[in-house]
């Protein structure tokens, strides 16, 4: 379990942090149903480009590591604080779900609403699979 | 594993609602005081089975679940083919009181959940005298929409699983998995566009802000229960609520989110049994 200070949220190392942490709960994440898409995921400064083919997660990117230009077809981004009460063990009330976070917290959903709408159950299946990773 | 019946029981009764026919299910279970139990928006009455085989309310409750016309094994009214489900506050109105009417029930006790809650409002707003008390889970006079329905029904998004995955997280965390999963399954299964124009009742057809002011709980008690997990009837929605209406009852529920006697019954029955024993007491 990763062990992220909350004082330190806002600070570049707390978002790499973040992101570390997703990128090694969420790497070959799969469903058997045809998912295809590609997404970025935000942790305060720090984006990922996550790549799902036939149903599993096979690339996960840091976006300043990737050519200029890349590609996606949503983007959903929030600062270190939601990502790290979306990931407590057991969420509070308003930090449990992705549409709670944009309600009551400062997550944003962007871009091509529809294959995340397609999928939506799989987004948020693979967005949780960071739950009881961080303290 | 040896076989167990449980005490539901289903039947198929068909009585007019708003001047069509209608063959709506229902199950019960128990005898005493009717007890008539409103499923969510989009769902069917199988959010209610727990309640049903509870016997400390089949006990002293007669508990009743149907599902409404176009939902789960109620079908649409014929010529449904040619017409886009809306449900409004009047048919919503209408279906429960032409229920209450085939059934001959006397002075029931009405629970409903979600756009349920809703309805309690406007019963006990129109029809105070017609109740013994009336439960509203998860209810106010209007709530903020936190998504666009269009999703809900469109030919190039699998309906149910998108009802499903959007509701998922009005479950809350503490809820058991076979439970949260029966839940959602629900929607699953629902019929195409029915969540969509369920919705229509509850974002389009019934803001009730500043209309409640015909509601007597002095002869008809009203009870309010919201779950601290529900962001869509959020505890602060109901709460409000509560407050314009002079003697109802609010409870704001622990660990539980926006489907309470479905996704965690026995968290439910805390918060239930308490009211349904003051209601049997007290009316």
């Amino acid at each position: 379990m990763q062990t992220i200070n909350p004082a330190s949220t806002g600070s570049p190392e707390t978002d790499q942090a973040l992101a570390e942490v997703f990128r090694n709960n969420a790497a070959g994440f799969s469903r058997n149903r045809t998912v295809n898409l590609s997404f970025l995921v935000q942790f305060g400064s720090e984006a990922l480009l996550v790549r799902v083919q036939d149903g599993k997660v096979t690339a996960i990117d840091n976006l300043r590591d990737l050519r200029p230009l890349q590609s996606y077809d949503f983007m959903i981004k929030a600062p270190a604080e939601d990502w790290i009460r979306f990931w407590e063990p057991v969420p509070k009330a308003g930090s449990h779900d992705i549409f709670a976070l944009t309600r009551y917290g400062q997550m944003q959903i962007q871009g091509n609403l529809h294959p995340l709408m397609s999928n939506l159950q799989f987004i948020k299946d693979l967005l949780a699979t960071a739950r009881g990773s961080v303290q | 594993m040896t076989s167990q019946f449980e005490p539901i029981i289903g039947r198929y009764i068909t009585f007019d609602i708003a001047g069509k026919s209608c063959r709506v299910y229902f199950e019960e279970a128990g005898s005493g005081i009717p007890l008539v139990c409103l499923h969510t928006a989009g769902s069917d009455n199988r959010q209610y089975r727990h309640m049903l085989c509870d016997p400390e309310i089949t006990s002293r409750y007669r508990v009743l679940a149907f599902d409404m016309p176009w939902h789960g094994k109620s079908y649409p009214p014929e010529g449904w083919q040619n017409e886009e489900y809306r449900l409004t506050t009047e048919l919503y109105v209408e279906t429960i009181m032409a229920f209450c009417r085939a059934l001959e029930l006397d002075k029931p006790v009405v629970i409903g959940c979600s756009i349920g809650g809703r309805i309690v409002l406007q019963l006990a707003n129109l029809h105070s005298d017609r109740f013994r008390a009336l439960i509203g889970v998860e209810g106010a006079d209007y709530q903020q929409p936190w998504y666009d329905t269009a999703w809900l029904h469109r030919g190039d998004v699998h309906g149910g699983e998108v009802c499903a995955a959007l509701v998922s997280g009005l479950v809350a965390p503490q809820s058991p998995a076979v439970h949260r999963h029966e839940t959602l399954w629900q929607y699953m299964q629902s019929g195409p566009g029915i969540f969509k124009g369920d919705l229509y009742f509850y974002r389009v057809d019934s803001d009730l802000r500043g209309k409640l002011g015909g509601i007597r709980t002095d002869i008809c008690p009203l009870y309010l229960l919201t779950g601290e997990y529900d962001f869509s009837c959020s505890p602060q929605d109901t709460v409000r609520t509560a407050e314009s209406i002079p003697g109802a009852k609010v409870t704001v529920m622990k660990e539980l989110g926006h489907f309470p006697m479905s996704e965690n019954p026995q968290q439910f029955r805390k918060y239930i049994l308490p009211v349904l024993e003051e209601i049997a007491i007290n009316t």
